[in-house]
């Protein structure tokens, strides 16, 4: 079974926001909320660097282990979904994850928060909507995977720096680069969300 | 150097990058500010505003001293270049450092890297082209390829990068006011030549105009309309001074000086916007009457050739309906020629059908009279072929395989110079004047567009020809005459010989490659592996320019007012029908000491978020959400010196007519000490005045901003026009 991850190569992201852009774009998400946003360190100082961020959809992920309610789980695909009908906007999962991903519309004063919002790799959401009916993509967005795409963050990037797919293929394009390169690693995240080294 | 391609072109860097990490290639970037493509460089040089020239020399210097140059091919292929290194001799280390502040050691780094690790590229965009001396700049620009022998091959060359789509096909085909379509120039024999593809009278041409002077003298640029308006008449060499503007798809925000701007659409009879948005245009001024906003919808909503920054053409199909009521733009010239009453010749040869314009009939009149530039190949039938068997092409060497069906070795997109007639199926030129091809697989030689000798010197090329040529040397251009000296006449057809004959009249002889209708001469020079315009050298002197070489030149409000009287820039002179009075301006910018009173160098540039005047893009929610407010990049120590804090409001003020405006401070030491950056791309505020309420309602952008062009000051471009937002004076204060 193919185990999809994301890998931003650090040595090609130039903070271009195409992929932010297409995924707003595509799964239609409001101002206000990112799922996906690139940070940059160093801005404007030699050694800047840029990376894509979204969801990593970890391996063992700590969102669903803090989880009161259970909606957060992984599919088969290593893929972390979650059920907006059981989110109770607790905002724990937001203080577990190492990357905040996890976004939450303001829905009322006092700064209380709406149901938890984060990348879906495009595949759709994890409730009991049909994938890729009209009422999962009002709740969560795009499904791309039904029809065998990958993500359009990763499909839309400038640079082919932001990676998606099935870890092996990923994994070796980037092995590949770096050996080519002859310098340094730049997969940024890549240890911390899946605890493996890409072995270069 | 003068190019930020992360942000202005970020898919070229996929490329560049590419480049790097494939073939361990360099990557010098040379530019006032560390942008996000200096994040990436191996190396780094920051340098003043400016001084692009005496950053060329510098270079030059140490590989004349160090025999670095191409001796071969500067000998073989290059005109003048003994007179290039007299001038570059006035450029030693010590004299650059003043200039530019580069050292000497990073200089000689950088110059050694570029001349021996071959090939070289140098890539650039408008920060090499918007200065007073923009032509010079990317004259000097050329000069060090040409130095170094990096024209004409894989890998090398000078790589512009345009804006957007389509910007080449636009200046190709006619928004230069210094020439017809197709670089013929204005002269009696581009306006023949073209009435000739036209099948209009030639005649009835000079009669719609006010006299044949008018007709040939080059027209007022959009950087100078509102001097065409606001000056006195005795001033403006013309009829009249501008009272009427038609503005199609062209964003008011991107001129400098706006505040004149301003005054001149207030002063205009008649202003017409055919744009998607409303735009500066229709909301800077006061003005109340006269004003009309045609809706025109974009190019996702009409079929179309476009050209891209390496010439290639691409057949764009329309993909949704247009909005609303707008129209494309065809259609709307149409309307527009129909009611001016000479849409019959306008269309003669152009097919409308139900009030539509057929987008092929276009590119068919283009081929039929594009030969100077070899837009003649590149026929709708062609163009549909390549998009359909996109996937055939290689995407490293951009050529098809040779039995590849339709497109067998063909260069993506056909790149001009395409030569002849389609049937001829040249493969287009991916890389000009490539001598190690043979011309009919794309190969070329430099042009011999300056005669055959200048001076006693020969201007042909010297035991250079591009393969399999049967001329062994340098020869000119190709006319009916020089087929019939080298005995080749008899090769063209009856057909051929009697377009020829129509066109040249009583004169045959002088029938040249590019006037020729039928495409015979090419064919011809072709089929002996000769380029139709001749084999002769780059000229590094253009004679006929105001700086036949390129020389360094102080900006119109430079910081440096202690260099203006080593290096003024050009006197005084009557351009594009106005005066232009940079030297006037100059001079007096030093005598009262404006330098004193603003003390920051102010430059502009792009973001990637938005486009151009920013109209279309910042009326995008998902990049409006990126950028929400009009921001200047200050250093951090001047902004300690003035008390802003980063995010914190700013009044900018400008050495010209008071200008003032408010924005954003970014506290960053992206931009060195003494310099401030602005993006050019907004607008919707005036003099820290929000004018969303003159926009039509619902018309207006998600952002507004003040532009950066309220600050920006006098300065043009004797041969372009050309205006200089790159570099010039301001104050900061928090506000």
């Amino acid at each position: 079974m193919a185990r999809m991850k994301f890998l931003c190569d650090a040595d090609r992201c130039i903070e271009c926001n195409a992929c932010v852009t297409a995924c707003k774009n595509e799964n239609q998400v409001p101002w206000g909320l990112n799922r996906r946003r690139v940070v940059t360190i160093n801005d404007g100082r030699p050694g800047e660097r840029s990376v894509s961020m979204a969801c990593m959809h970890c391996t063992d992920s700590p969102c669903a282990s803090v989880c009161p309610v259970k909606c957060i789980f992984s599919t088969a695909d290593g893929v972390v979904l979650h059920s907006k009908d059981l989110c109770i906007g607790c905002g724990y999962c937001f203080y577990a994850c190492p990357f905040g991903a996890p976004q939450y519309p303001r829905v009322g004063n006092f700064g209380s928060r709406g149901k938890m919002d984060k990348c879906t790799f495009c595949a759709g959401g994890g409730g009991s909507e049909v994938p890729g009916s009209s009422e999962e993509y009002a709740k969560y967005g795009a499904n791309r995977m039904l029809h065998g795409e990958l993500p359009l963050c990763a499909e839309m990037c400038s640079t082919k720096s932001l990676l998606a797919g099935d870890s092996d293929v990923i994994a070796q394009i980037y092995k590949e680069r770096v050996i080519t390169r002859g310098y340094g690693s730049g997969a940024w995240g890549w240890t911390t969300a899946y605890r493996e080294d890409v072995k270069v | 150097m003068g190019g930020n391609p992360a942000e202005a072109h970020p898919v070229s860097l996929q490329h560049i990058l590419e480049g790097k990490e494939l073939n361990r290639a360099n990557m010098i970037v040379i530019d006032p500010r560390f942008t996000r493509t200096a994040a990436h460089a191996t190396d780094f040089l920051r340098v003043r505003p400016g001084t692009h020239i005496p950053t060329i020399y510098a270079m030059l210097w140490h590989i004349f001293r160090n025999g670095w140059e191409d001796k071969a091919f500067i000998a073989q292929r290059v005109y003048g270049m003994e007179e290039i290194r007299k001038e570059v001799e006035k450029w030693p280390p010590d004299e650059v450092e003043r200039v530019t502040g580069l050292k000497e050691a990073e200089v000689k780094r950088i110059a050694e890297t570029f001349a021996k690790e071959r090939p070289s590229t140098l890539i650039w965009a408008m920060g090499q082209t918007q200065y007073s001396f923009g032509t010079a700049n990317v004259r000097a620009s050329c000069i060090l390829l040409l130095a170094t022998g990096n024209v004409g091959l894989s890998g090398g060359g000078a790589n512009i990068f345009r804006g957007h789509d389509n910007v080449q096909g636009a200046t190709d085909l006619g928004l230069d006011v210094t020439t017809l379509p197709l670089y013929y120039g204005l002269d009696e024999g581009a306006w023949r030549h073209w009435c000739r593809v036209w099948e209009v009278d030639y005649d009835w041409m000079v009669s719609r105009f006010a006299s044949k002077t008018l007709m040939q003298t080059p027209g007022v640029t959009s950087t100078r309309w509102f001097d065409a308006t606001l000056l006195p008449k005795a001033q403006v060499s013309q009829p009249d001074t501008m009272k009427a503007m038609f503005i199609m798809g062209h964003g008011g925000n991107t001129i400098t000086r706006m505040p004149q701007a301003k005054k001149g659409i207030e002063k205009l009879d008649l202003l017409v916007v055919c744009d998607p948005y409303p735009t500066t245009w229709a909301v800077l001024s006061e003005r109340r009457d006269g004003t009309y906003l045609l809706p025109a919808c974009t190019s996702f909503e009409m079929n179309g050739s476009r050209t891209a920054s390496n010439r290639s053409l691409q057949w764009g199909e329309q993909i949704v309906q247009p909005s609303f009521e707008s129209r494309n733009d065809y259609d709307i010239m149409h309307m527009l020629a129909k009611k001016l009453g000479f849409a019959d010749q306008l269309f003669k040869n152009i097919k409308v059908e139900n009030g539509h314009v057929v987008a092929e009939d276009i590119l068919r009149e283009i081929n039929r009279g594009g030969w100077s530039t070899g837009y003649c190949g590149q026929s709708p039938e062609r163009l549909k072929a390549h998009m359909k068997n996109q996937a055939k092409f290689d995407v490293v060497t951009l050529r098809a395989p040779k039995d590849a069906p339709e497109v067998g070795g063909d260069v993506y997109g056909l790149p001009w110079p395409c030569w002849g007639t389609p049937q001829l199926k040249h493969p287009g030129s991916p890389i000009l004047y490539n001598t190690s091809l043979p011309v009919k697989d794309g190969g070329g030689t430099f042009r011999a567009r300056f005669g055959v000798e200048r001076n006693g010197v020969n201007l042909l090329a010297e035991g250079s020809y591009s393969q399999d040529s049967d001329l062994k040397d340098g020869y000119p251009e190709f006319t009916l005459g020089v087929l019939k000296k080298l005995g080749w006449d008899g090769e063209l057809t009856p057909q051929e010989a009697a377009v020829i004959a129509k066109v040249g009249g009583s004169n045959p002889d002088t029938v040249s490659w590019s006037i020729d209708l039928s495409g015979g001469i090419q064919r011809v020079a072709i089929a002996h592996g000769c380029a139709p315009y001749g084999n002769a050298k780059a000229r590094t002197i253009a004679w006929n320019l105001a700086d036949p070489i390129p020389v360094h030149r102080e900006v119109i409000f430079t910081s440096r007012p202690d260099l203006v009287a080593k290096y003024p820039t050009l006197p005084d002179a009557q351009q594009f029908r106005v005066p232009n009075i940079g030297f006037t301006v100059q001079r007096t910018a030093v005598e009262k000491g404006i330098a004193k009173d603003f003390p920051l160098i102010l430059t502009s540039g792009r973001l990637v978020d938005y486009e151009g005047g920013g109209e279309e893009t910042r009326s995008n929610k998902w990049l409006a959400e990126l950028v929400q407010d009009m921001f200047v990049e200050i250093n951090p120590a001047d902004a300690a010196e003035r008390g802003i804090s980063d995010g914190g409001w700013v009044w900018v003020t400008g050495p010209e007519g008071r200008s003032k405006a408010r924005m954003k401070a970014t506290v960053t030491p992206r931009v060195g000490k003494g310099l401030v950056w602005m993006p050019y791309h907004f607008a919707g505020w005036f003099e820290g005045v929000d004018q969303r309420s003159k926009y039509p309602k619902g018309a207006d952008p998600y952002v507004l901003g003040e532009s950066v062009n309220t600050i920006t000051t006098y300065g043009y471009d004797p041969v372009t026009g050309m205006q200089e937002p790159k570099a010039t004076l301001c104050q900061i204060r928090a506000a």
